[in-house]
């Protein structure tokens, strides 16, 4: 009935919110800083493509074609006589729509049972995991090219594919973390009072656990990326005539020694797309890891 | 026949590149003493799918089998027409209904079996009572019978003029000995006539060994390698270092800068195929000739020609290409988006209008016209949907009629009832659009027993032109034939028909 001490309640606020400390950390570390500064500017370009590209990516003109780097067409135009910078930009929306899609299936329903095989344990855990290997045990690649072969190409099809296979992968991140935190104090603590199991997931457990999922999550990103690139340079991802840069770089292929820029630049932003993501997810972790981040905040002070 | 793509993408080829890219690097070619000594290595694309000539369907195995079996007749590599080989002449009866084929004395099959008419009457009968792939070119065919060693009497149902055609226009129609499929496993044996014989295929080349014996002459070379390299940058870069001596397997693209390249000789010719784009009747708003027609004259050929061929095709309105007799000069199509627009909305469709085109990675050239053709087809309200396909899958989707349309090409017709009767008769075995008109059925039929060639000629016409209105195929364009070989190699001919003949190659 007494409400708690006010002070008390203050005093145990930190002094910055937590999200903003770890900000702060990651900007400490410069290669994540980079990174996420790139990746922004990705994000960016991605969301204003229409906006940002100086050509409609599928005017074709076969006039024009295969011309060289110039200051008409920045990065050249390619065998149908698109300007290929139009195309890579528009491109940038594909590979992140369907990254983040992808990783957004796979976080979503992979977190859940990972949360419900670690939380629960016996045979809830023995159900769920041993579905969760028997995906894990196709080859990423392969699985997704059944999927596709089942579902039909095309982008959504390619986001659900690469989804489904990441669920496993963060299913068992999601119960790693869970089972060592279901066992902490506060959470015994919680339960003792009355906490629904609800309550005792979505305020507790979850939040504590959630830190190598967000790991995961930009590494998987980097995955996401590259599994689209592929899937599309089957043939099997985005249908042509739209952008994509695994589909450009399958273009591109057959005119390598005689147009270099066909494949070249739609190859660099698939490098330095996945790069940012998996240097971003190495700054992540260090800058989540308790022990790591205690080393970082107490080094800076 | 409808052959399988020369560029076919086969991850056994890239391997074979990997595995022989290695070893040979020392030999310079042409004389070098590495194995080769004075055989020909050739580049091809894809590998044999079988052995088989009655069976196989594929360009891959017609290019090996083309040096390994005889036909009674042959073309002529110069204007296709029909010559003498396995029969040296033949009569026709007064009702045109027998004809009467005298065979070649002196003839040994690869295994020293004499030649005779019994083989004769062994394959043609094989092909039609088993119904292999071609026996819709026996469809007139009464009955084939020996008369005595040296003839062979082939008994029609009603006048074939294209009878030698039919027989002779490609190793499909080859003369195996009797009783081959029994005494052979003739998916991966072979027992010709022809100036080659076969002595392994596996997965990264077919070897022929040259038939001493042979009717017309051993030919020059020991022998003949067929070494399959999937990428044509690769087939090129292996011919340019001498590690081969020919391919067909050249990039389009590339055409124009290897004019000036010493390294490597290459010539283009015509070939017969054409592509063309297929629209599904069963769909509406497909079935409407004016939808049809708008999408016609919405469609710039030269430009799908130029982007899939860089300049190596001609554009076409009909099926038949102009070096041909039976050509026929008709382009009532000229990109006119503004008449497409007043088609379209005369036929009460509202733009946009959707349109599914299914095209396959087996033949990359699908998959770059097809994206022209959106672009020209998105000027006009027509959205097109690609959907690149696996080739098994795409037959599948076309023989279900699961499609609104489709890009295609037909390989290596000589004869116009070959060019038109299956794919436009109604019902016909290769019309799945499923086109039907019967003042066209009428021509084709009159055209089938026609035996006087300007005569025939006029029908044919008449027919292309219905089929060029009514859109029953949109054509396209034809292909030219790309080879290249290396510089000194003499005594190969290309071909329109892209037969691929070894017989008098002499190496540099």
């Amino acid at each position: 009935m007494t409400a708690p001490p006010e002070p008390a309640a203050v005093s145990l606020k930190p002094a910055r919110p937590r999200w903003r400390e770890t900000l702060g950390l990651l900007a400490r570390n410069p290669t994540a800083a980079v990174s996420a500064v790139l990746l922004l500017a990705i994000v960016l370009i991605a969301v204003f493509d229409e906006t940002l590209a100086p050509q409609g990516p599928n005017e074709i003109s076969v006039g024009d074609r295969l011309q060289s780097p110039s200051w008409a067409h920045p990065f050249g135009t390619d065998d149908l006589g698109r300007d290929i910078l139009s195309r890579v930009i528009l491109g940038a929306g594909v590979s992140l729509r369907v990254g983040f899609l992808a990783v957004g299936i796979a976080l979503v329903i992979g977190t859940v049972i990972g949360l419900l095989a670690g939380f629960y344990g016996r045979w809830v855990d023995d159900v769920l995991m041993r579905i969760m290997d028997m995906l894990f045990a196709f080859p990423a690649v392969l699985l997704a090219i059944a999927v596709l072969a089942v579902r039909g190409a095309g982008s959504g099809n390619t986001a659900l594919a690469i989804g489904i296979v990441y669920i496993p992968v963060f299913a068992r991140v999601t119960r790693a973390s869970v089972l060592g935190v279901r066992e902490e104090v506060y959470v015994r603590a919680s339960r003792s009072v009355g906490a629904s199991d609800l309550r005792l997931l979505t305020r507790h457990v979850l939040p504590n656990a959630a830190p190598p999922i967000i790991v995961q999550t930009s590494i998987s990103l980097a995955f996401a990326v590259l599994a689209e690139a592929a899937l599309s340079f089957l043939g099997l991802g985005t249908q042509p005539p739209n952008p994509s840069w695994g589909l450009m770089l399958a273009e591109g292929r057959g005119f390598i020694d005689l147009a270099w820029w066909l494949a070249f630049f739609p190859g660099m932003a698939i490098f330095l797309t996945v790069l940012c993501f998996n240097l971003l997810g190495d700054g992540l972790r260090d800058v989540l890891d308790p022990k790591q981040r205690t080393l970082m905040a107490g080094g800076g002070r | 026949m409808r052959a399988t793509r020369p560029l076919a993408l086969a991850a056994a080829g890239a391997l074979a590149l990997t595995a022989c890219g290695g070893g040979d690097s020392v030999d310079t070619g042409g004389g070098g003493d590495g194995g080769g000594d004075n055989t020909l290595v050739a580049a091809v694309s894809a590998q044999p799918d079988q052995l088989d000539p009655h069976v196989t369907t594929a360009y891959a195995s017609f290019q090996v089998l083309e040096n390994v079996y005889d036909t009674l007749v042959v073309p002529d590599p110069e204007d296709l027409t029909m010559q003498p080989s396995l029969a040296t002449e033949w009569e026709t009866s007064e009702d045109d209904l027998e004809w009467r084929f005298t065979l070649r004395d002196g003839v040994t099959f690869h295994d020293g079996s004499e030649f005779d008419s019994a083989d004769v009457v062994y394959s043609y009968n094989r092909i039609i009572d088993e119904e292999l792939s071609n026996s819709f070119r026996f469809q007139n065919v009464e009955s084939v019978e020996a008369d005595g060693p040296e003839t062979v009497v082939i008994r029609l149902t009603q006048p074939t003029p294209n009878l030698l055609e039919r027989i002779g226009s490609f190793k499909g129609m080859a003369i195996l000995p009797e009783n081959a499929a029994e005494d052979l496993d003739l998916t991966t044996e072979a027992n010709g006539t022809g100036p080659f014989q076969l002595e392994s295929s596996d997965a990264s080349s077919t070897v022929l060994t040259a038939y001493e014996d042979y009717w017309d002459g051993a030919p020059s070379v020991d022998g003949v390698e067929f070494r399959y390299i999937t990428e044509p940058a690769a087939a090129l870069t292996a011919l340019q270092n001498g590690e081969v001596q020919w391919t067909d397997n050249v990039p389009p693209q590339q055409i124009e800068s290897l004019g000036d390249d010493d390294s490597v000789e290459l010539e283009t010719t015509a070939s017969v195929d054409y592509w063309y784009m297929s629209m599904n009747y069963a769909r509406p708003p497909f079935d409407n000739r004016d939808v049809r027609r708008a999408i016609s004259f919405a469609i710039d050929r030269e430009e799908v020609a130029e982007a899939a061929w860089f300049g190596a095709a001609q554009a076409n309105q009909t099926a038949i290409p102009e070096d041909s007799f039976f050509y026929y000069d008709y382009a009532p199509f000229e990109r006119d988006p503004e008449q497409a627009r007043q088609l379209l909305a005369q036929a009460g469709v509202t733009t946009p209008l959707t349109m599914g085109l299914m095209v396959t990675d087996e033949y990359p050239e699908t998959v770059t016209a097809a994206q022209v053709i959106a672009g020209q087809l998105e000027e006009v309200g027509i959205t097109v949907e690609i959907e690149t396909l696996d080739f098994a899958t795409w037959l599948d989707r076309q023989g279900e009629g699961d499609y609104d349309a489709f890009f295609l090409g037909w390989l290596g017709n000589l004869d116009p009832a070959a060019y038109y009767q299956e794919q436009h008769q109604t019902d016909g075995p290769n019309n799945y659009q499923g086109y039907s008109n019967p003042q066209v059925d009428q021509l084709l039929q009159q055209g089938a027993t026609e035996t006087e060639d300007e005569a025939r000629k006029a029908i044919y016409d008449q027919a292309a032109q219905i089929i060029v209105d009514d859109v029953s195929y949109l054509y396209l364009y034809n292909p030219d034939v790309v080879q290249a070989w290396a510089p000194g190699l003499s005594g190969y001919q290309i071909r329109a028909d892209k037969a691929i003949n070894f017989e008098n190659v002499e190496l540099p």
